[in-house]
């Protein structure tokens, strides 16, 4: 396969995280409309016949973008087997940042906070809400976030997520060959907004639940 | 030995058909049969590989950069001509044919013209069949730029790059032959020498510039394309590794070499700024199009140029050649910049070096036009001397830029030794004593594209050539002379350094045999030359290894060759005694300092015989005949 | 701008030949004109080595006016050194400051091997051309130039991809030596002119299949491969690579 291909690849599975991140951010913003709002929106998702593909769906295209990457990068590495003495970033209309330099770094922080993060959320305590067969999960979250050691890992993770959006949308879009004069600017400023919106958005949430959540 | 251009008869625009229904022709079957082996990779080169790759024959490619795409063709920007009278202005083969004959002053081949100016239309058709991005009108349409020596509008472009847009497109070409297997290719190699069994050209004799080795290659043609050899003068617009050493020792071996003094100056290059120097860069003469040549009309007058009001500025071109006005051709307008700087109106520090304005064309059609015609050209500018011609005038000063010199060759491109053909800046063939802007560019595709592969045909299919190894005696002989060369560099171990040489050499070439010499002057450089050369092989100093890449060693070798050339180009400067082109002898010039021609002695082709280093050579005289246009004082007042 | 004299000291990358160990090597440079080119800054350094009988540093050069494409080296960090646009040897010494250390290294990656000091050979890059990087016109055939028309927008699109001079340095400085830009811009140039269009599909495969045979890592969309470009080639041709490849493997050519 050429490394087209496979950025291909990588690009498209991004793009589709990338989408599950924004609804993800905002499904979870639901949580400052309160319990009722939150835990009846979770029922409409989980009891939907269609969350057991759509879930593995989405393990799948992870698991494909974090397997091409990692192979990607070791092929990358081959092609310069002798290193730079000196070398530094060349400025000007270069996109180099911390955040690209840094993507398989970012993303394999994601593959040791993911399992956790899903046995925290998805397969953490089953609390009824009230009488009905609705999963309390407006109550898993508050208890998640209880401990200040927690939200604040769990903030640093979504620096990373950020970090790892930062770059990742607009490379997404240009892996895939999707570019123009207007478009590339466009989607550059796209990707860094919805990094700091979707980073930011998880971080907000954690810490008004830490604060808050308690109360309602 | 007498010289025969071998020039097809009928009428002039008949020739070159009937030269080609006279062809004898080989057989598609039998070409595979044939080796041929080109040197040089420039237009001349890679066209001519192009062609002869795709007509069948198996072709061997030779250069001396890492890649065939470096040759010096990448570096020309101005453009292309080509009579396609696109423009509606007048133009006609015939017109372009006329223009360059007298742009040479008379001194090349009517028949070679014409065929040049017949080519130069099928040259563009080509150039744009393999995707040449040249230079468009809104609608579509090719676009034009005038040039120097001509009064309309016929010169092709690609923005600042034209070269490199022509040698990518004859590259391309090339390289598919190479994926077609026709083609292979030797970079990183240098030619030492031809070899050369029963009176033809059968092979060379090349070190791998990588390893060092010596390596030898046979094959049924040798096609020396191997550029010009403006860097005897050190200081040229041309690149670094361009030389004379494939025509040089092509010349040793028997090949004669015609009209050396003919070298071109260009008017509009950046001063020389230091010694430090190692090249100097060309602003090309489209740049004339729309820039203004002056002068303060105060002697060393100190003042920034644009404190200096419109009534005290000499635009002496304008002045002195109201009809072409900047337009005028290179030699004339370099004739004219020495003159105003050497009577002490030269500005810059130096006072070597003329104002080429822009001012009046940005307010005449806008910053963004002029961006769009030469952007390019202004950043490079800018780049060397850190100034911004849109706000100050460009200095610039004549350079030496082109050598319309080389081995000589007939009608056919093939030199005096049967089976070496030359082509491109490498032969002496179409320009005469001055080449016109635009003309190189076509004369090597029109040489490489569209005239080799009928005339090597043709030399092949007549010619009786025994089978012959690389193991035979001659290439035996061939490598050891090289080496020996080799060797003699090595063990010199001096103190100067080859540089230094070089640098000593351009010094006496580009003032005793530049833009103006005297008889004095010559028979002094030629004194001069000698000496240098006794120097150099008493003192040079090359470090390193025969067995590895060692660029000093390659450049040793030039700069040999250099010296021992530069004597025959100043003896050629000194047999002629007459002013003509780039050839400017003090003592033949008219009142009013133009050129003064003599057609009556001088009217030939002075091609030199080798007889030995330091030896007089003999010359051979191929005359010239003007059956169409009749060679008349150039004026273009 | 009046010149000045400098000193520099470099530290420079010495390997005597292909596949032997290097390393980076001190030089002085004094009395350096801020008139001068880094090439020329670099011949005077040579020309002290070979008074003192040392070998002199390789490295190629041609044009020495930014179109041939066979200089480039990694200077303090960045190829072509830090001015925008511009190659190594229209680099010039007022850009640096007496007393400053420079280091000079050549491009590095697996399909350039090192041959001496500053010398790479790029000869990858003749091959990537060679596998589709042009038009099957036959020579003579052609039909009249001006029967072709194309919009001026879009010859001058063709033109800017079209200018690229084949130095290496994209691949230089891509973290993943990635020969993506190279190839991208010749084959936006081709694509982009009617001329170009029978051959599209074959071309890019042909040339994407070479180029990766050849060891060039992916492209990361970092965008450094164009802050170097010394002719300014956007990723937009990286884009346009993918897009040809794609319209490739959709219309089903292999
Ligand atoms: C700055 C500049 C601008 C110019 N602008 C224009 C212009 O606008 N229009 C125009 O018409 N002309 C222009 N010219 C002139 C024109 O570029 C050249 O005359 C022309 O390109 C020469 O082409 P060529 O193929 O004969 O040789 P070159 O392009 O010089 O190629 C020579 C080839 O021979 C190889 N070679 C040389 N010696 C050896 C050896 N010993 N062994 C092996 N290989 C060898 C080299 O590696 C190279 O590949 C310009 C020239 C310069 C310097
Ligand atoms: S030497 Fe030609 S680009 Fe630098």
């Amino acid at each position: 396969m050429s490394s087209i291909t496979t950025k291909l690849i990588i690009g498209a599975t991004g793009v589709l995280l990338f989408a599950y991140l924004i609804l993800h951010v905002i499904g979870n913003a639901l949580i400052f409309f309160g319990p009722d709002l939150f835990n009846s929106y979770a029922h409409m998702l989980l009891s939907n016949p269609l969350v057991v593909p759509i879930e593995i769906g989405l393990v799948v295209v992870f698991l494909i973008h974090l397997v091409k990457a990692i192979t990607m990068t070791f092929q990358n590495q081959a092609a310069r087997p002798a290193k730079y003495a000196k070398k530094v970033a060349a400025g000007g209309t270069s996109q180099k940042s911390l955040a690209s330099s840094t993507m398989i770094l970012s993303g394999l922080a994601l593959l040791i906070f993911i399992p956790i993060h899903v046995k925290m959320f998805k397969y953490g305590p089953e609390y009824p809400y009230g009488a009905s067969d609705v999963r309390d999960l407006y109550r898993l979250e508050v208890e998640n976030f209880t401990s200040p050691l927690v939200v604040g890992l769990y903030a640093m993770v979504m620096v990373v997520v950020g970090m790892h959006l930062w770059h990742g949308v607009a490379s997404s879009f240009q892996s895939l060959g999707i570019s123009g004069p207007r478009f590339t600017p466009l989607i550059r400023k796209v990707g860094k907004v919805s990094a700091i919106g979707i980073a930011g958005g998880f971080i907000v949430i954690a810490v008004w639940v830490f604060l808050f959540g308690a109360r309602s | 030995m007498t010289l025969d251009g071998k020039i097809p008869g009928g009428p002039i625009s008949e020739k070159w058909e009937r030269r080609k229904f006279e062809n004898k022709l080989v057989n598609p079957a039998n070409r595979r049969k044939y080796e041929i082996i080109i040197v040089g990779t420039g237009l001349a080169g890679s066209s001519a590989a192009a062609a002869l790759g795709e007509q069948g024959y198996r072709v061997k490619l030779f250069c001396i950069l890492d890649s065939p795409r470096r040759a010096h063709s990448i570096s020309a920007q101005g453009g292309i001509n080509a009579a396609k009278n696109y423009r509606n202005d007048g133009d006609s083969i015939y017109r372009l044919f006329y223009d360059t004959v007298k742009g040479g002053d008379y001194r090349a081949r009517e028949a070679n013209v014409y065929r040049l100016a017949q080519l130069s239309v099928d040259i563009i058709d080509q150039c744009v069949a393999t995707g040449v991005p040249f230079a468009r009108e809104y609608g579509g349409l090719l676009d034009n730029r005038s040039f120097g020596g001509a009064q309309l509008s016929r010169t092709f472009y690609a923005r600042g790059q034209t070269g490199q847009q022509l040698l990518l497109g004859a590259y391309q070409s090339m390289l598919r032959q190479v994926d077609a297997g026709n083609v292979t290719l030797f970079p990183r190699r240098e030619m030492l020498d031809l070899v050369v069994v029963d009176g033809q050209a059968r092979g060379i004799v090349t070190r791998n510039l990588i390893t060092g080795d010596l390596e030898r290659h046979e094959g049924q043609a040798v096609l020396l394309c191997t550029g010009g050899y403006g860097p005897v003068y050190y200081l040229s617009t041309n690149a670094i590794n361009s030389n004379v050493t494939a025509a040089w020792r092509a010349h040793k071996r028997g090949a004669l070499f015609a009209n050396p003094c003919f070298t071109q100056i260009h008017p509009t290059c950046i001063p020389v700024s230091g010694d430090h120097q190692s090249k100097l860069t060309l602003m090309s003469e489209s740049l004339r199009n729309d820039g203004r040549v002056w002068v303060p009309r105060k002697k060393e007058d100190t003042r920034p140029p644009e404190q200096i009001p419109e009534e005290e500025r000499d635009y002496y071109l304008e002045r002195r050649y109201p009809s072409f006005g900047n337009l005028v051709p290179r030699d004339v307008a370099s004739r004219a910049a020495k003159e105003r700087a050497d009577e002490g109106f030269g500005v810059g520090e130096t006072g070597l070096s003329v104002y080429l304005d822009f001012k009046e064309a940005i307010d005449r059609l806008g910053v963004e036009t002029i961006r769009a015609r030469y952007d390019n050209l202004f950043e490079m500018y800018k780049h060397i001397t850190a100034e911004d011609p849109y706000k100050v005038p460009m200095r610039i000063y004549p350079a030496i830029h082109y050598t319309m010199g080389g081995l000589w060759v007939d009608y056919n491109l093939q030199s005096t030794i049967p089976g070496l053909f030359v082509l491109g800046e490498a032969n002496f063939s179409d320009h005469g004593a001055n080449r016109l802007g635009a003309s190189a560019l076509m004369q090597g595709l029109a040489d490489g594209y569209f005239i080799a592969s009928y005339t090597v045909a043709n030399y092949l299919a007549g010619a009786s050539l025994s089978k012959v190894s690389t193991d035979h005696g001659a290439f035996k002989e061939a490598a050891a002379t090289a080496q020996a060369r080799i060797d003699q560099v090595l063990r010199v171990k001096g103190t100067r350094t080859v540089r230094q040489f070089h640098r000593d050499l351009g010094h006496i070439m580009w003032d005793y045999v530049g833009m103006a010499r005297t008889e004095s002057g010559l028979n002094a450089a030629i004194q001069k030359i000698r000496a240098l050369r006794d120097d150099f092989w008493k003192d040079v100093a090359v470090s390193g290894e025969q067995s590895n890449l060692n660029p000093m060693l390659d450049y040793a070798g030039r700069v040999a060759d250099y010296m021992e050339f530069a004597e025959l180009l100043a003896l050629d400067a000194l047999h002629r005694n007459e002013s003509c082109g780039g050839h400017f002898r003090e003592e033949y010039q008219t009142p009013d300092g133009e050129a003064r021609r003599d057609d009556d002695h001088y009217s030939y082709v002075g091609a030199w015989e080798f007889t030995g280093v330091g030896t007089q050579p003999v010359l051979h005289k191929e005359a010239l005949e003007f059956q169409e246009v009749r060679p008349s004082q150039r004026s273009y007042k | 701008m009046p010149a000045k004299t400098i000193t520099v000291n470099l530290k420079v990358w010495r390997q005597p030949a292909k596949d032997q160990p290097g390393r980076m090597v001190d030089y002085v440079a004094k009395d350096i004109s801020t008139d001068m080119s880094f090439l020329e800054m670099l011949d005077v350094v040579n020309e002290d080595l070979i008074r003192k009988g040392e070998d002199a540093i390789a490295f190629d050069s041609d044009c020495r006016e930014g179109i041939c494409g066979a200089c480039g080296c990694v200077i303090n960090g960045i190829p072509h050194g830090p001015d925008a646009g511009a190659t190594t040897c229209q680099l010039h010494m007022r850009r640096f400051t007496d007393g400053q250390t420079i280091t000079v290294e050549p491009w590095r990656a697996k399909s350039f091997p090192v041959l001496k000091d500053l010398t790479v050979d790029r000869s990858a890059f003749d091959r990537i051309i060679a596998s589709g990087g042009y038009i099957s016109a036959g020579i003579g055939g052609a039909q009249d130039a001006n029967s072709i028309l194309i919009p001026r927008s879009i010859a001058e699109e063709a033109m800017d991809s079209a200018a690229c001079i084949g130095c290496g340095a994209c691949v230089a400085a891509c973290k993943n030596a990635a020969a993506h830009l190279f190839t991208g811009a010749k084959i936006t140039h081709l694509a982009l002119l009617p001329q170009g269009a029978p051959e599209r599909a074959l071309r890019v495969v042909r040339m994407v299949g070479q180029m990766e045979a050849e060891g060039f890592g992916a492209c990361s969309n970092e965008g450094e491969c164009e802050a170097v470009c010394p002719k300014l080639i956007p990723i937009s041709n990286i884009a346009k690579l993918v897009r040809e490849y794609t319209r490739a493997w959709w219309r089903g050519t292999t």
